[in-house]
């Protein structure tokens, strides 16, 4: 068979074909049975009738064809002796049946004639069973053999008899194996490779099936009426590369054997094709790197837009990811942590990412912290529950294996596994994190740990040693009492639990009933002995007592609280005082119901231990109804509803021994009230309120008076009810004053209410009236304060205008602006005919803000020879790059400028900066050298004569208004040349000014004073200066940088 | 005090007929809803401690149409058919803190199964059987993200019918 499964088609064929008919030693296989012919001769007329022969007379047999009978049909001697066998296989492999009839048989029924009867013998024997089975019978026989589900070669041998002689049939095989049809395929998967490709495999269902053709259908779970078939021949694969994504598939296979039978579809196997991972599962080691394919089958997904989750939480980044093509997506991670982890490839949408269920799973081999804890409970002390944290994708089987050894003693020899078999939490696999075991024992150690299904074994956690009696969670004590005695004491007392039996250390916690809102546990421990005596600030109150208790020496749980256990206050005598209480009168108007709160003043605890009030009873007694009353804790209000009649109202203390006999009462009436207070003054201080009031004459005293208010330091929006707000006092009625020192918002109104022993009297209000002026006289302070600081820092900005701007320098000093005409200047191009100068050094940007300056010079009547203007070429020519270089490093400091741009430099072009401009007047050339900052060392300055003090030179100074131009002005005060120094500035007040002093200058020195005049103007004047305002020329003049040099010649 | 012996048999007899009574509709609702808000609250800290991506998205609803998504409810009949599937999911899902929620899920089906027997409703079997177990039987290695789908749908599925409990006294 095997030789055939690997032969070509057709040879196949052939083979099938040679062996079909002779296969079964003589019989053939057809439609799941075996057939044969059997013909014998036997030697009729003698052993009829004499039946002398000693040895019967034995005749011969042959198999024929038996799917040719025409044969027997020829041959009329032999065809009454013919014998066709049929063997088929009965159930499921249980029985083989053969079956043997005579033709004689079917003669015998159609002639009706009486002939003798043929006696068939047939024996059945399966070799690989060893059973057999014999059969007879006239004409014909039938045997069953049973076969116990397996396949076997059965032996068949026939003989027949008739009149004596008999004829032995050949030895007959049949194979049960060719009775039955093959089994269809099973273990129906796919497997996906990385380029996508959708592999479909099936196994044979027996190891040596002898099949040798395959046929696959597919359909979509909708359309099952329409299969997609496929024939593979000689594999056991098939590759499907025609399935959409999304769609349900179900598929069959079946299989034909080497005899043509075809087996039953297969079951059917179902798949649905949306992302494959390739491979599903990956087992790593910590720190190794992994790579994880995912095909997408749906076409609309593309691998470029494939995003990674690990465990679908995080999102691994991008450049981690590779796309293989359009459809598969790669991911490269490294775990570095043994555990199990999760791979998701989603799909971009959007801000979201679409994933499908399916995701890959990663095994990091080794161990990991699944933090077990453990803790067993006294009640059961074989029980011992474990909780755990793992990952939330990782399905785990807690494992544990008990030792009779101590814990410590088998942490040292880790490693060395005994032959106690593990044993396993109930729960077995799955979800959990926790899990009970039972039937432990308390002194064992137990090895606790945990496994990730599907680890093999290779992924688990730390293992935890423990020994149940270290972890026991003992029960709560019981029988708890307690008792709150006189002396101010609080005696507890309680009982230990049984088990287990080591010695117990206690904790007991108790809190005050009386105020509730402030429930501070007051913790006691440890305590040794199952008792405690607490001291108390006071008596007579009520506690909650509660106790727990853990394992005194070694380690172990505290058990639960016990069971709250309310102390008993110890007395001997009941109360013999009634609390005092006011009442706040509530109208309901939604219900019509006035409601009544009683606010009770907590009785005096500290006046007589041994008879403590431990609740109050309230008495009604309304006009013309039966008195009642009610029992309540020490409550601090009581409401009832009040119907407006006369109600009187007493309040009393009580305790396990009776009730108070000394009460206060009140009546409550509806009717007016009669007046007895002729005035209620209230005067406030910062602390204290000092209230006042008299009555009136021909009234009778009253009981005693109550003065309310409402606390204003409690908000009302947050729940808090007028009667928690309002506060009262009581003043004996003797008294006609009262102060009451406590913090006051000053704008309380004080209600005065006489009380006389038949109800109250008509109240009295006032409002206090603070007397206290601190706040006004505070508030003066600070604003006087705020004066007194703006009108300085006036006073100092005007200071620091003046001394910034205190000399202005005076362009028509400029050697450049020698010669020319300010006033006829309109643009700056016509201020500097040579283009070469703003070529040299572009310093000036047109499209910068300008600003305009009037500088009028406080010259000297100065007389230049016009011989000394050749010395201003031996300066620019000798000296020019140094000049320029001078300037540049001048100009290079940070400029700035007060609102406005000027002066533009290179380097300061698009800066907004404030400049300035210093003139200076050559009267002491020599004093220049020594300063220091931008000034230029007029030592080697042609022009600067000394012999002729009325050389001037100006320098364009453009530097930063910085500490630079501080130490220049400081430099320049010191060495006298202060007022020659002149700052442009752009305030027009401080222009103003400086004009004023510049015309005392002009009367002195008419002549030049001319001249200059005009040609500052012309250069230099304000846009908005008024003195100046005849003179303006059309355009804005500009303020330029100094950057040449000249001596002043006036004409 | 006459016949105290007999007393008792009466007062039995009365218990087990109490017993036997069916659940008032207003009791059912109160009881679904009840239920259902349980569940809804189990599902939500089931599915939170998976701490999944916030923009993940698992499944859309047109995906895996095995576990019902968007059911309507029409009577008694579609949600006990509807709540069967879900309870076959539960099933197939690991043991572990999802049994709770499957007991929830068990106890809603009793509820409304005994109210259909009492409302003589002729049950069904659910539609796509064969097909859910073949889907669970594929899925059974991604029984996390199952789970979390399943959980998911069925938590909008109470939703559903916390808002129409007026559907349970119809067939």
């Amino acid at each position: 068979i095997r030789y055939i499964v690997v032969m070509p088609k057709l040879k196949i064929i052939e083979i099938i074909e040679l062996f079909y008919p002779s296969d079964g030693r003589g019989g053939v296989y057809e439609d799941l049975k075996w057939k044969a012919l059997l013909c014998c001769e036997l030697p009729f007329a003698q052993t009829l009738d004499d039946g002398l022969s000693e040895h019967p007379p034995v005749g011969q047999c042959q198999l024929l064809n038996a799917t040719k009978p025409e044969f027997s049909s020829k041959s009329p001697t032999l065809s009454g002796n013919c014998l066709d066998i049929l063997c088929w296989l009965e159930g499921e492999r249980t029985n083989l049946i053969c079956n043997a009839k005579s033709h004689r048989a079917a003669a015998a029924a159609s002639l009706l004639t009486v002939r003798p009867q043929l006696v068939v013998q047939m024996n059945v024997l399966s070799d690989e069973a060893n059973h057999a089975a014999q059969c007879a019978g006239e004409d014909t026989a039938m045997c069953s053999i049973s076969l116990h589900g397996n396949d076997a070669t059965v032996s068949l041998n026939i003989s027949i008899s008739l009149n004596g002689s008999t004829a032995l049939s050949p030895k007959m095989q049949v194979s049960t194996h060719n009775l039955r049809r093959p089994e269809p395929p099973i273990n129906l998967h796919y497997d996906v490779t990385t380029e996508g490709e959708v592999i479909f495999r099936w196994s044979d269902a027996q190891p040596n099936s002898d099949a040798i053709n395959y046929e696959i259908r597919y359909a979509s779970n909708s359309s099952l009426q329409q299969w997609e078939v496929v024939k593979v021949k000689g594999r056991s694969w098939v590759s499907l590369n025609e399935l959409s994504s999304g769609i349900r598939y179900m598929v069959q296979v079946c299989c034909q054997s080497h005899i043509n039978y075809w087996s039953e579809w297969s079951q059917p196997f179902y798949f649905t094709l949306d992302v494959s991972y390739i491979p599903a599962e990956i087992f790593t080691t910590p720190g190794s790197e992994v790579t994880v394919y995912a095909v997408f089958h749906n076409r609309s997904w593309s691998a470029s837009k494939a995003v990674w989750m690990l465990n679908g939480q995080v999102k691994i980044p991008e450049s981690q990811y590779r796309v293989i093509d359009e459809q598969v997506s790669a991911v490269t991670v490294t775990v570095d942590e043994p555990g199990f982890d999760t791979l998701m490839c989603c799909h971009q949408w959007g801000e979201r990412f679409k994933c499908i269920i399916a995701y890959a799973k990663i095994y990091t081999e080794g161990m990991f912290n699944a933090d077990i804890t453990c803790q067993s409970k006294n009640s059961e002390v074989d029980t011992m529950s474990c909780e755990w944290n793992k990952s939330a994708w990782a399905q785990v089987r807690l494992l544990y294996r008990q030792y009779t050894s101590m814990c410590e003693t088998i942490s040292e020899m880790a490693g060395s596994e005994e032959a106690e078999e593990n044993m396993e939490c109930p729960s077995g696999a799955g979800d959990h994190r926790e899990c009970t075991l039972k039937n432990l024992s308390l002194f064992s150690c137990y090895k606790i740990w945990l496994e990730v299904e599907g680890g093999r074994g290779k992924v688990r956690s730390f293992p935890v040693y423990v020994a149940p009696i270290d972890y026991v969670k003992p029960s709560p004590p019981s029988v708890l009492e307690a008792t709150t005695l006189p002396n101010k004491t609080l005696s507890v007392s309680w009982r230990r639990p049984h088990l287990p039996v080591y010695d117990m250390q206690y904790e007991l916690h108790f809190v005050a009933l009386r105020g509730m809102a402030n429930t501070q546990w007051k913790v006691i421990g440890p305590l040794l002995e199952p008792q405690a005596e607490i001291q108390l600030e006071e008596s007579c109150v009520q506690f909650k007592v509660e106790v727990r208790c853990r394992r005194l020496n070694g380690s172990g749980y505290w058990s639960d609280w016990s069971m709250s256990y309310t102390s008993v206050v110890y007395n001997r005598k009941a109360p013999e005082m009634g609390p005092d209480f006011w009442r706040a009168i509530q109208e309901d108007p939604v219900r019509s119901v006035t409601n009544v709160t009683l606010i009770i003043k907590q009785p005096v605890l500290a006046g007589d231990p041994y008879s403590c009030v431990e609740g109050l009873v309230i008495e009604h007694q309304a006009s013309g109804r039966a008195m009642w009353s009610n029992e309540t804790t020490l409550a601090q209000f009581y409401s009832f509803p009040w119907r407006k009649e006369a109600h009187t109202v007493t309040v009393m203390s009580r305790n396990a021994l009776g009730i108070s006999t000394r009460n206060r009462n009140m009546t409550l009436l509806h009717q007016p009230k009669r007046r007895c207070v002729r005035s209620f003054s209230a005067v406030a201080n910062s602390s204290c309120v000092y209230l006042s009031w008299s009555l009136l004459s021909d009234h009778s005293v009253p009981q005693s008076f109550v003065i309310e208010w409402l606390d204003l330091k409690k908000d009302p929006e947050q729940d808090m009810s007028l009667t928690e707000r309002l506060q009262w006092v009581r003043v004996q009625s003797a008294s006609r004053d009262l102060s009451l020192c406590r913090r006051f918002y000053g704008s309380e109104e004080f209600t005065l209410y006489p009380v006389f022993v038949d109800g109250e009297g008509e109240p009295v209000r006032c409002t206090a009236t603070r007397g206290d002026p601190a706040a006004y006289i505070l508030l003066l302070i600070i604003a006087f304060l705020s004066v007194v600081l703006f009108v300085t820092l006036l006073m100092s900005q005007n200071q620091m205008r003046k001394l910034m701007w205190k000399d202005v320098p005076n362009p028509n000093n400029c050697s450049w602006a020698k010669g020319m005409d300010f006033r006829q200047i309109d643009t700056i191009e016509n201020l500097f005919p040579h283009s070469e100068g703003l070529t040299a050094c572009p310093l000036l940007l047109v499209s910068e803000s300008i600003c305009e300056v009037e500088i009028i010079e406080k010259t000297h009547p100065v007389t230049l020879e016009l011989e000394k203007d050749n010395e201003v070429p031996i300066y620019k020519s000798g000296d020019k790059t140094t000049t320029d270089s001078a300037l540049l490093a001048d100009s290079s400091e940070p400029l700035s400028l007060e609102a406005s741009t000027a002066a533009a430099t290179p380097e300061t072009s698009g800066q907004s900066s404030v400049t300035y401009s210093t003139v200076l007047l050559s009267h002491q050339p020599s004093l220049l050298r020594k300063q220091p900052g931008g000034l230029w060392d007029l030592e080697n300055h042609v022009c600067s004569d000394s012999a002729n003090p009325r050389h001037s030179s100006s320098y364009n100074s453009v530097e930063e208004f910085s500490e630079t131009s501080d130490q220049d002005y400081e430099a320049s005060e010191s060495t006298g040349v202060a007022k020659d120094l002149y700052y442009l500035e752009v305030n027009e007040e401080e222009e103003e000014e400086d004009e004023e002093e510049i015309e005392e200058t002009q009367s002195e020195q008419e002549n030049n004073e001319m001249v200059m005049k005009e040609d500052t103007r012309a250069l230099l004047e304000g846009k908005n200066s008024t003195a100046v305002a005849s003179n303006v020329s059309h355009s804005i003049p500009l303020y330029l940088p100094q950057f040449r040099t000249e001596c002043i010649n006036p004409p | 005090m006459y016949f105290p012996a007999l007393l008792y048999p009466c007062i039995l007899g009365m218990l087990s007929l109490v017993h036997g009574i069916p659940i008032h509709p207003d009791n059912l609702k109160n009881l679904v809803k009840l239920q259902a808000d349980t569940i809804i609250l189990r599902i939500k800290d089931y599915n939170d401690k998976l701490k999944l991506y916030p923009k993940l998205l698992i499944g859309d609803p047109e995906l895996y149409p095995e576990i019902p998504a968007d059911k309507t409810i029409q009577g008694l009949g579609s949600i006990v058919d509807t709540l069967t599937t879900f309870q076959k999911v539960l099933q197939r899902l690991p043991k572990g803190h999802v049994s709770q929620i499957r007991s929830d899920l068990s106890t809603l089906l009793d509820y409304l199964k005994e109210r259909m027997t009492s409302m003589h409703c002729t049950s069904k079997e659910p539609a796509n059987g064969r097909s859910l177990d073949a889907f669970l039987e594929d899925n059974a290695t991604h029984h996390i993200t199952v789970g979390y789908l399943a959980l998911d749908r069925l938590k909008q599925f109470m939703q559903k019918l916390i808002v129409n409990l007026d559907q349970l006294k119809s067939c």
